[in-house]
């Protein structure tokens, strides 16, 4: 994926805007903002064979825009992601050689990292950060703008805040008429990347009073809990004073509140622009291994007006090394599409996703590179 | 156990032998018998003398033969399968292992305190349905066998066995939708009326994901198995016995307290097992409508304190785990395959107790003049292979 000439660049560039326009020709809103710095990338047309693939579903919908996007370039390329598995079956499946990537809400661990090198070589395995979303509080109080103080939203998950005129809730909405209802919590009840999110931003932020464990499984007994991101925004709809929390991309007519943003006055709500400055400061290089490009995200260090503070990240795995050289082209030349700027302009016009920062996408050619 | 089960299907065959008497189907059933020895010393003995010069017959022999071990090969492999896959999870140590430290199995000393409390929950669960639904599908299967008009019962019995091939998710999003919000009113009025009542105490659900929710849409999903076993057995009931107490000056609920009840007992108690079996096992309706949590609770009112199954949380937790997480989760599944094993056991164990009485209740039982409905549905097929074994031993006794 050199770039031979200018006029091949030029003129696969525009049949990319025109697979980009044909697909988001059914979605009225557009989220992305055009991003001056763009890392620009060419699909060969003349590759050919089938990428297999599977895991996270939150990255589904964003995969199948890609898909669409590249195979219409490189039309002899089928590729195949399999969203049933989860992120959990996505790793075990590509770990026992099935897959030629995973898709996956949090980067390999160590463990796994290690057990990888038995398909990847001694390079191991590269994690690619390629779907940016936010997690969005959604609740039902109908005539309440809500706002959250990071402390506030703590307790009310912690269930120690039970009732919508509690003071630490009208603290944080001077003025708003808040009812005297009690608030039901409608958490995720199947593990998931959301609640991974979510749990790690407030125990992080407010770790003295979040005190449960951060991870995929909803942490804290009590609350109300729903299978799937779409369980749970359907009970909060359906629900009367109910609150919870979901990927902003499947949040459909649900409200979701302003969070405060850092230590700050500033409550911000979501938008992908929002969630793309903010990741950029929060993402500290935790690399396992020589070019990945795993991040830990830091949320203590989001604030500012501009940022909302927590955002949704999800990542694609493969080896560094592949044992057919063609395949290893192939999956090189799809993840450095969903790398792009026209890629990520794809997913967040057809998924709904925010762009995955520049000064982030721009290490995906030098990670690229080692795949072999 | 396994050897039963592989006899399965020539009870079955014997069953209707029994009761129509035709030579061509003991014939039958003796060839598909032939491991269990000669059932009925006339005309078994020279028919298969003749049946196994054909090749034909021995290709049949073959296939059925073949497939009644493939139960035995299956089964087995499922078990070694559940416990090859679990034993690393069970075994480990769930305090420093990093891998079971995080996502669904996070937090636990070790396996059985994982696993406890949703062995708790899934008995429970299946309890609660097997009370509201056992009831009152023995009383369907009641009006249908002996109050309905023989139209009626006809229509009624048809749309009992439709009920079970209602799709589970199919339930699942009614139970969502439906039950959830219809049962708050009652949620409510049982919590302020009755909340002295363990069962009924803690913070009432707002949203309508409870136990009782989960639990009334499992009634629902078990009716059918339980009242259609029950609606056979009660046909079964000898006319002499009911006539003989009605001539004594029984009322009709007298006659079937006295006469149909105790004969159809065994056969009630194991249908109403089989119903549990399937509750147990019910996964996507529990996971869609009851809101979880990995505890001891009897509560079946609360948002926030109901015990999860093991069907359901395998269903809700099996993508995102991973390693020996994945493996403790199969580990849970080995836990219900014992469970819904020992139930069978035990529905089995009551046949097989109770069966002498009905054995000599068989032998007063005229040779015709009961007639015995087709069984319309697979489930009922092998719900009569169960039930009917002690109507089957009564008959070569």
């Amino acid at each position: 994926m050199k770039f031979k000439n200018v006029a091949a660049v030029g003129a696969i560039a525009l049949v990319s805007a025109i697979a980009l326009s044909a697909c988001s020709a059914a979605t009225p809103e557009s989220t992305a903002a055009p991003t001056p710095t763009a890392a620009a990338f060419t699909i060969d047309p003349t590759l050919a064979g089938t990428i297999t693939a599977g895991g996270s579903s939150a990255q589904a919908n964003a995969e199948a825009a890609w898909t669409a996007a590249f195979t219409a370039v490189a039309s002899g390329v089928t590729v195949n992601y399999d969203k049933s598995q989860g992120s959990g079956g996505g790793v075990t499946n590509w770990l026992a050689g099935s897959y030629d990537f995973a898709g996956s809400d949090s980067p390999l661990n160590q463990d796994n990292q290690t057990k990888s090198q038995a398909i990847c070589g001694a390079g191991g395995a590269l994690n690619f950060p390629v779907y940016l979303s936010g997690v969005a509080v959604i609740y039902n109080l109908p005539g309440v703008d809500l706002k959250l103080s990071s402390a506030t939203l703590a307790k009310i998950f912690m269930l120690q805040v039970t009732t919508w005129d509690d003071p630490a809730i009208a603290a944080d909405n001077k003025g708003a008429t808040l009812p005297s209802t009690p608030i039901t919590v409608v958490t995720r009840s199947d593990g998931s990347g959301t609640t991974a999110n979510f749990t790690n931003y407030l125990s992080q932020v407010q770790p003295a009073i979040f005190t449960g464990t951060p991870g995929s499984a909803w942490p804290i007994a009590g609350t109300s809990g729903q299978q799937g991101g779409s369980g749970v925004v359907n009970t909060v709809t359906a629900g009367a004073g109910t609150i919870g929390y979901a990927d902003h991309s499947s949040i459909g007519t649900a409200t979701a509140a302003a969070i405060q943003s850092g230590t700050g006055t500033d409550f911000v709500s979501y938008s992908p622009d929002a969630a793309t400055v903010a990741f950029e400061a929060a993402a500290v290089p935790a690399p396992l291994t020589d070019g990945d490009l795993s991040k830990k995200i830091d949320y203590t260090k989001i604030s500012g007006a501009d940022s909302y503070p927590i955002p949704l990240l999800s990542y694609a795995i493969a080896c560094s090394t592949f044992a057919d050289p063609a395949q290893a082209a192939l999956v090189k030349s799809y993840i450095g599409f969903i790398g792009s700027d026209i890629g990520q302009k794809v997913a967040a016009k057809n998924a709904g996703s925010a762009p995955v920062p520049a000064s982030i996408l721009a290490d995906f050619t030098a990670s690229l590179d080692l795949i072999k | 156990m396994f050897g039963n089960d592989s006899q399965r299907p020539a009870k079955e065959n014997s069953v209707s032998t029994n009761e129509t008497v035709s030579p061509s189907a003991a014939a039958l059933s003796a060839a598909g018998d032939s491991a269990t020895g000669p059932r009925s010393p006339k005309g078994a003995g020279p028919a298969r003398v003749k049946i196994k010069s054909r090749p034909a017959d021995r290709i049949f022999f073959g296939l059925s033969f073949g497939s009644a071990s493939l139960i035995v090969v299956i089964l087995a492999a499922v078990a070694i399968f559940l416990i090859i896959k679990a034993a690393p999870a069970i075994t480990a140590n769930w305090k420093s292992d990093a891998s079971l430290a995080e996502g669904p199995t996070a937090g636990y000393a070790d396996f059985w305190s994982y696993v406890l409390p949703l062995v708790w929950g899934t008995l429970w669960a299946s309890a609660i349905a097997l009370l509201i639904g056992a009831p009152i599908a023995i009383g369907i299967a009641l009006f249908i066998s002996h109050y309905a008009p023989r139209r009626v019962a006809g229509v009624l019995g048809y749309l009992v066995d439709l009920l079970a091939a209602v799709p589970s998710i199919v339930f699942g999003l009614w139970g969502i939708i439906v039950i959830r919000p219809l049962l708050l009113p009652l949620s409510d009025w049982l919590n302020q009326n009755l909340g002295w009542i363990p069962i009924f105490g803690g913070q009432v659900s707002t949203v309508g994901s409870t136990v009782l929710a989960g639990s009334v849409v499992l009634a629902v999903m078990i009716l059918p198995i339980i009242s259609s076993i029950s609606r056979e057995i009660f046909l079964q009931t000898p006319r002499l016995n009911e006539e003989a107490a009605l001539a004594l000056g029984a009322t009709k609920w007298e006659m079937i307290r006295l006469a149909v009840l105790p004969y159809a007992r065994s056969g009630v108690v194991s249908a109403t097992l089989l119903g549990l079996g399937r509750a147990l096992g019910e996964t996507m309706a529990i996971a869609l409508i009851i809101s979880p949590s990995i505890i001891f609770s009897l509560r079946i009112l609360t948002e926030g304190e109901n015990s999860q199954t093991i069907a359901a949380n395998i269903a809700l937790n099996f993508q995102i785990a991973d390693g020996l997480q994945r493996q403790a989760l199969i580990g849970t599944g080995l836990m219900l395959f014992v469970i819904s094993l020992g139930v069978n056991l035990i529905a089995r164990f009551i046949v097989v107790r109770t069966g002498p009485t009905a054995t000599r209740k068989g032998k007063r039982r005229p040779p015709e003049g009961v007639t015995i409905p087709a069984a319309s549905t697979a489930v009922e097929a092998t719900a009569l292979g169960k039930a009917g074994n002690s109507h089957t031993e009564g008959a070569r006794a």
